[in-house]
């Protein structure tokens, strides 16, 4: 199984390190085919390699045509396969707040928030931290064929922190959470009922730059394929750098126009601050792929995310 | 003795003419000046030898007696007459200053403004004279730099002492500011004549006149007590002089000032201490108290907040909270949820759920790993066989009595296998090191009785006898063929005998057969066997 798992990161990263030749011959290639298309000549500057690459253009389909990175290798099987998210929190936070909260320890906030959570992610499985290890959970979390896991961190007993880690040698992605308002705190449970728990909908706004491409992807993949009937919505809106999460279900009921919407489940602001090509045990040495700097001059101007 | 009046005369004739050349000057024009005319400038230079030669006899320590003008040019000139006139004009100034003195010590108060603006006048009309001098040398060069020896000329005073300089100041500021300045404390003269005594002493001059302003210092100082400034106790006299003594104005007036502490102070302290400080030390000591703080703060270290970059634990406890810390926040703040911004948002969903437009992830196609399965349709006509034909047809196949009938997809199946084995042997030859033979394909197919080889001929086709057959491929027999004529006796002999036995061998077998066939014998007179 390690040796396995050796293998398996030896020939992902071997893959990522060949992008380069790689992305050069598609760059040709794509050039060559534009050129054939129109109608024009060949550049002159491959017009050695013209005859070979145009053997493998003609061969080539629509799979082989598209250039391979390594983010599509991680998320390689996500199509195909359903997600598998595992919920968990940091470790023992009520350490912190001494034994008076241990009696109430259920009613922190982290805590439903945590339960919330739950719902929210279909096929997701929460599980009490204790004082594990990150690297025993994921450890586990392969052994068991997980896809995702989502750690929850709070301070104070408010949730403030969400780290979601996708797990073959996926991504891992650090949001802060923000305005934190639990179902519980909306409503009363009867006037809610329970939570629809069919796949949903989703609906990603503005993630127009290229990080919010990818983390709209790392978003995505969190959720199964749903159903194309189904009333239950989420939302991630991008609105500078502030993500709004929104959990709708909603009912047609005049005729095609005519859309009520109902909120239900947790609404918070999730905020990107890394972006690292590991998982969440090589936070140290894994490479990170976008860091927030809120100290540089020109931060408040910048819009990492889109628009 | 005719010599000496002869002299006389001389002198005097150059005399005359230096004053008429002196009074053409005067009553000259402005603009003459200005002009270049070497008669003007001769005028001029007479002018100022005439000049010269009549200040000589008030001047010692001179270097020459008489203004050389030939030959020198203008800085010359006026050096020269520099030299004679600073000396003079302090001496002039001195004797002024006394007489005003004289006239004072009679007069009174009242009547020093109007000696002050006499004496102004008169040094005012020093100062014109001196700038006519330098005037007339420069006749023939440009105004400008007459008033610049003006000024130099002034410079020169000042270069004299910065007394001087203050006290043509002070006249030429007029009264008003005399006034202001002058007070029961301050008088003029006194300073004056401190300055007095100072330029005789840098200037070696003859010190009569400073012995008498020294007296009169020391009257002025007698005469000065406390009673005189404040009414009251006594006060020190010598104090007063050395204040007086002082140069600068503000000076004087702190001091002023500063005699109303010491005084006091005196009062105060005539009991307790035992060295009794002035006010200069006094200034001395706290200033050096400053100093030593000052030293002592920065050779120890710096305070946190002065230090560049602090961590938490370089700092005391809690003393970031009582700092006024100044930084930017570069940070776009949370957003308020607010009901407007959460129904924009639902605009926006409700929008994309009116146009069915969602990002959800998508399955990709799944690559065909299995054929398509062959689905076998039911024929519904009556079979045309009979059920006996169909199983001798299958009987026959798993004998192999008939060959089996290929369909169409038998067809393309045994194509693929054929195309695949022969990709396989390639791939195999690569990647392996081991060499693996060439697999048997066994093809059943007709051979024609074709010559083996089919050599290219020359001759065309038709004519060509190249597709029949080779002799050998004719013949079937064995062993070395020799021809009748070749053959030894022996090996005739052999062979008759041979044919004979074969047709006797022949002949025999089919009497046998004959025999059997009517079940008789065919010879005559042979019975059967009744």
């Amino acid at each position: 199984m390690l040796k396995r798992n050796t293998r398996l990161r030896m020939e992902y990263l071997y893959r990522k390190s060949l992008e380069g030749k790689e992305r050069e011959y598609y760059e040709k290639k794509r050039k060559i085919r534009e050129a054939l298309e129109e109608g024009k000549p060949i550049p002159t500057e491959l017009r050695n390699e013209e005859a070979a690459l145009r053997q493998e253009i003609d061969l080539e389909d629509e799979y082989t045509a598209v250039q391979k990175t390594h983010i599509d290798d991680e998320y390689a099987t996500a199509s195909e396969k359903d997600p598998k998210i595992l919920l968990t929190t940091s470790r023992e936070p009520s350490q912190r707040l001494g034994q008076f909260v241990k009696v109430c320890f259920c009613t922190l906030p982290i805590v439903i928030f945590h339960l919330e959570l739950k719902l929210v992610f279909p096929n997701a499985a929460r599980m009490n931290r204790g004082s594990q290890v990150i690297s025993e959970i994921i450890e586990f979390c392969r052994a068991h064929e997980y896809t995702d896991v989502i750690f929850v961190h709070e301070h104070r007993g408010e949730p403030d922190n969400l780290v979601i880690c996708h797990l073959p040698f996926g991504p891992t992605a650090f949001f802060e959470l923000l305005n934190v308002v639990t179902r519980h705190d909306i409503k009363d449970k009867k006037a809610m009922g329970t939570m629809s728990e069919a796949y949903p909908h989703l609906i990603l706004d503005n993630f127009s730059s290229k990080l919010g491409q990818r983390t709209a992807n790392i978003l995505k993949h969190l959720f199964p394929v749903p159903k194309p009937e189904t009333k239950r919505i989420i939302t991630f809106a991008n609105k500078s750098d502030y993500i709004s999460f929104r959990h709708h279900v909603y009912e047609k009921h005049g005729g095609p126009k005519s859309v009520e919407l109902k909120e239900v489940g947790p609404r918070f602001e999730l905020r990107l601050y890394q972006i690292i090509l590991g998982t969440v045990d090589q936070q140290n040495e894994a490479q990170k792929e976008w860091v927030l700097r809120p100290y540089m001059n020109t931060a408040k101007k910048q819009n990492v995310l889109g628009a | 003795m005719a010599a000496a009046v002869e002299m006389e005369k001389e002198e005097e004739s150059p005399m005359k003419k230096g004053e008429e050349a002196l009074e053409r000057l005067r009553s000259a024009d402005p603009p003459l000046y200005l002009t270049q005319s070497s008669e003007f400038a001769r005028d001029a230079r007479a002018a100022s030898c005439f000049l010269f030669s009549s200040l000589v006899p008030f001047c010692t320590k001179l270097p020459v007696d008489r203004l050389l003008v030939e030959g020198f040019d203008a800085e010359q000139i006026w050096y020269q007459i520099d030299l004679l006139s600073r000396p003079l004009l302090s001496t002039v100034r001195r004797e002024f200053k006394r007489l005003e003195e004289e006239h004072h010590s009679r007069a009174g108060l009242s009547t020093i403004d109007a000696d002050g603006d006499g004496e102004e006048m008169v040094v005012e009309k020093d100062e014109i004279s001196v700038d006519d001098e330098g005037d007339e040398e420069d006749g023939d060069e440009s105004e400008e730099k007459g008033s610049e020896d003006e000024e130099d000329g002034e410079e020169d005073d000042e270069d004299d002492g910065e007394a001087d300089e203050e006290e043509e100041e002070e006249e030429e500021a007029g009264e008003a500011k005399g006034n202001v300045v002058e007070d029961k404390f301050l008088k003029m003269q006194d300073l004056e004549n401190y300055l007095e005594n100072a330029e005789a002493k840098e200037y070696g001059h003859p010190l009569e006149d400073f012995d008498s302003d020294g007296d009169e210092d020391a009257e002025l100082g007698a005469n000065a007590r406390y009673e005189d400034f404040f009414g009251g106790n006594k006060k020190k006299q010598q104090k007063k002089c050395g204040t007086v003594g002082k140069r600068k104005r503000s000076s004087t007036e702190l001091d002023a000032v500063d005699h109303f502490e010491n005084t006091d102070e005196d009062v105060e302290k005539n009991d307790s201490e035992q060295k009794l400080l002035s006010t200069h030390e006094k200034e001395l000591q706290k200033m050096r108290s400053k100093i030593e703080e000052m030293e002592k703060a920065n050779l120890d270290p710096k305070s946190w907040t002065m230090q560049g970059e602090v961590t938490a634990a370089k700092r005391p406890k809690n003393s970031a909270l009582e700092v006024d810390l100044d930084f930017e926040h570069n940070v776009r703040p949370a957003p308020v949820i607010t009901e407007e911004v959460t129904a924009s948002l639902e605009d926006i969903i409700k929008k994309r759920i009116i146009e069915g437009h969602f990002d959800d992830v998508e399955r990709a196609p799944i690559l065909p790993s299995k054929p398509p399965k062959e689905t076998k349709e039911m024929d519904e006509n009556k079979s045309k066989k009979g059920l006996a034909e169909i199983y001798e047809e299958e009987y026959a196949q798993k004998t192999g009595l008939a060959p089996a009938l290929l369909s169409a997809s038998d067809k393309l199946k045994t194509e693929a296998t054929m195309l695949f084995k022969k990709i396989s042997l390639k791939l195999d030859a690569l990647s392996h090191f081991h060499f693996a033979p060439k697999p048997v394909i066994e093809d059943m197919s007709i051979q024609v009785n074709v010559p083996a080889l089919a050599m290219e001929e020359v001759a065309p086709l038709a004519v060509s006898d190249a597709a029949m057959l080779a002799p050998e491929e004719i013949f079937h027999g064995k062993g070395n063929i020799k021809e009748e004529a070749e053959l030894t006796k022996e090996e005739r002999k052999r062979r008759r005998a041979n044919q004979k036995r074969r047709f006797r061998r022949l002949k025999a077998e089919t009497f046998k057969r004959a025999v059997q066939k009517t079940g008789q014998s065919a010879v005559p007179g042979a019975t059967n066997g009744n």
